[in-house]
């Protein structure tokens, strides 16, 4: 017979590393008055090494962490500031709490990278814990997929005191007849989607929309101010503006696109 | 000594400013994505498109409500939910400056409201993408009628379309067998083959 099996009773369940009170308060007077470098040991518990660069980044002479006593050791034991990076996997997991055990009191625990806050975009894989808060108590969270070296100088002022946390959470709720605007009203809807298409189709998605947009608004634009030009004499002064030969090419195609539209012609590629 | 000095004053400083100023981003960098709550019309498209679930979405249809949330702790800044998003809601902005000391902190969310559907009354879709949908589709209406028609059909939910789908299309049978029955009794049988 098959008996029901509590999924608990699979998982095993690690006792959370906690900390005393004292080393609580050992930690705010290391931080209230910090006299010295603070070193720090970079600890990898599975990641993809893409932090690892940016933290070797952050301390070559362009970002130059080192100018504010901020330098990487070698060995644990010479911590203040213990950096994880990665998402946990399993097999780290234990040379990670080695790492944390072996650092002196008061140290800092720093989880770096999408990986090491929350798991990243290896969040729900088997083999990973997914976050290095769940194996260690962290100080600072610092996302980024891999953080940018001034990101990282960021996180370390802020796990050191000196700035000030920038985010906050916050809940918008819907707001009673709350509308989004429709964009562009004034294009018949048809032919602002055959210009997102074309414009996609040339420049790619981001790209395209900003070049499509950018369009949209000319074509605006010239209809509401009063002027003897025509359409085409806009267009082709439009292209005539552009430097770029790439985004002029992918102008002249938008404005086919609006011509062939305006005489009721299919789009191109198309059939009638 | 002296070759070496001049390096130095030609090089001048590389190191950048960076905490004590502003740090300057190269165009198109993908920093934290920027959610205009106002213009959301809570579609669940970025939802999808993210492939980290940064972004998710919660619907309670007891509540009435559908509560949208991000997480830039998980977000791998890839830039998807931009290219998904039919209003422009969701942006990727040049602020790098991420780290907290909280992880509650990392969380963005947005309530938005359930729309009843027009037929069975029972909440199917957020009110702002309904009355989205309902705008763009009468926009692009020949007539009032046209428009009134989408109107209706945009706040229907998919279970009543469906049904009225098939209620029409029993008419249509039964309509269709009459045809039968009279080209039986005297119309020819060549219009029956050729209706569809």
């Amino acid at each position: 017979m098959n008996v029901p099996v509590d999924p608990k009773t699979l998982v095993a369940e690690m006792s959370p590393v906690s900390t005393s009170e004292q080393i609580a308060t050992m930690k705010k007077a290391l931080l209230k008055n910090i006299q010295r470098s603070a070193y720090v040991y970079r600890v990898d518990c599975g990641g993809c090494n893409g932090c690892e660069i940016e933290i070797f980044s952050s301390i070559t002479p362009v970002f130059d962490a080192e100018r504010f006593g901020i330098k990487v050791v070698a060995s644990p034991r010479h911590a203040d500031i213990l950096l994880f990076t990665g998402a946990v996997t399993r097999s780290m997991r234990m040379p990670a709490l080695r790492a944390y055990e072996a650092a002196p009191d008061p140290k800092i625990v720093v989880s770096y990278g999408a990986c090491g806050c929350t798991g990243g975009i290896f969040h729900d894989l088997y083999c990973v814990w997914g976050g290095t808060d769940n194996i260690v108590p962290v100080d600072v969270y610092i996302p980024g997929c891999p953080p940018t070296p001034a990101a990282t100088i960021h996180g370390f002022a802020v796990a050191l005191g000196l700035l000030e946390q920038k985010l906050k959470a916050e809940t918008h709720v819907e707001a009673a007849g709350e509308t989004a605007a429709l964009p562009h009203p004034d294009i018949p809807y048809a032919l602002r989607v055959r210009l997102e298409r074309e414009a996609r189709r040339m420049a790619g998605y981001r790209q395209g929309r900003d070049i499509a947009e950018e369009f949209m608004a000319l074509l605006e634009g010239h209809a509401h101010t009063p002027g003897s030009f025509s359409l085409s004499e806009r267009m082709l002064e439009a292209i005539g503006e552009e430097r770029d030969p790439r985004r002029a090419e992918i102008i002249a195609r938008l404005a086919d696109v609006v011509q062939r539209a305006i005489r009721g012609e299919a789009p191109r590629g198309e059939a009638p | 000594m002296l070759k070496l000095l001049k390096e130095i004053f030609r090089t001048g400083e590389a190191t950048v400013k960076y905490p004590f100023a502003p740090m300057p981003v190269c165009k198109d960098f993908r920093g934290k994505p920027e959610h205009k709550a106002e213009d959301c019309i809570a579609c669940a498209a970025c939802t999808v498109a993210c492939p980290a679930n940064a972004i998710q979405m919660e619907t309670d249809t007891a509540a009435g409500s559908r509560t949208w949330s991000i997480n830039y702790g998980r977000c791998v800044f890839c830039g998807r939910c931009e290219e998904s998003c039919p209003t422009g809601a969701i942006r990727l902005s040049d602020d790098f400056e991420l780290a907290v000391g909280s992880k509650a902190d990392l969380t963005r969310k947005a309530v938005f409201t359930l729309a009843d559907c027009a037929c069975c009354g029972k909440p199917f879709a957020p009110a702002k993408e309904v009355d989205y949908v309902a705008r763009l589709l009468s926009q692009s209406a020949r007539s009032a009628e046209e428009a009134d028609r989408l109107r209706l059909t945009a706040a229907t939910c998919p279970a009543c379309k469906r049904a009225q789908d098939v209620h029409h299309i029993a008419g249509m049978g039964i309509a269709r067998q009459m045809e039968a029955g009279l080209s039986k009794t005297g119309k020819p049988a060549k219009e029956l083959e050729t209706t569809p």
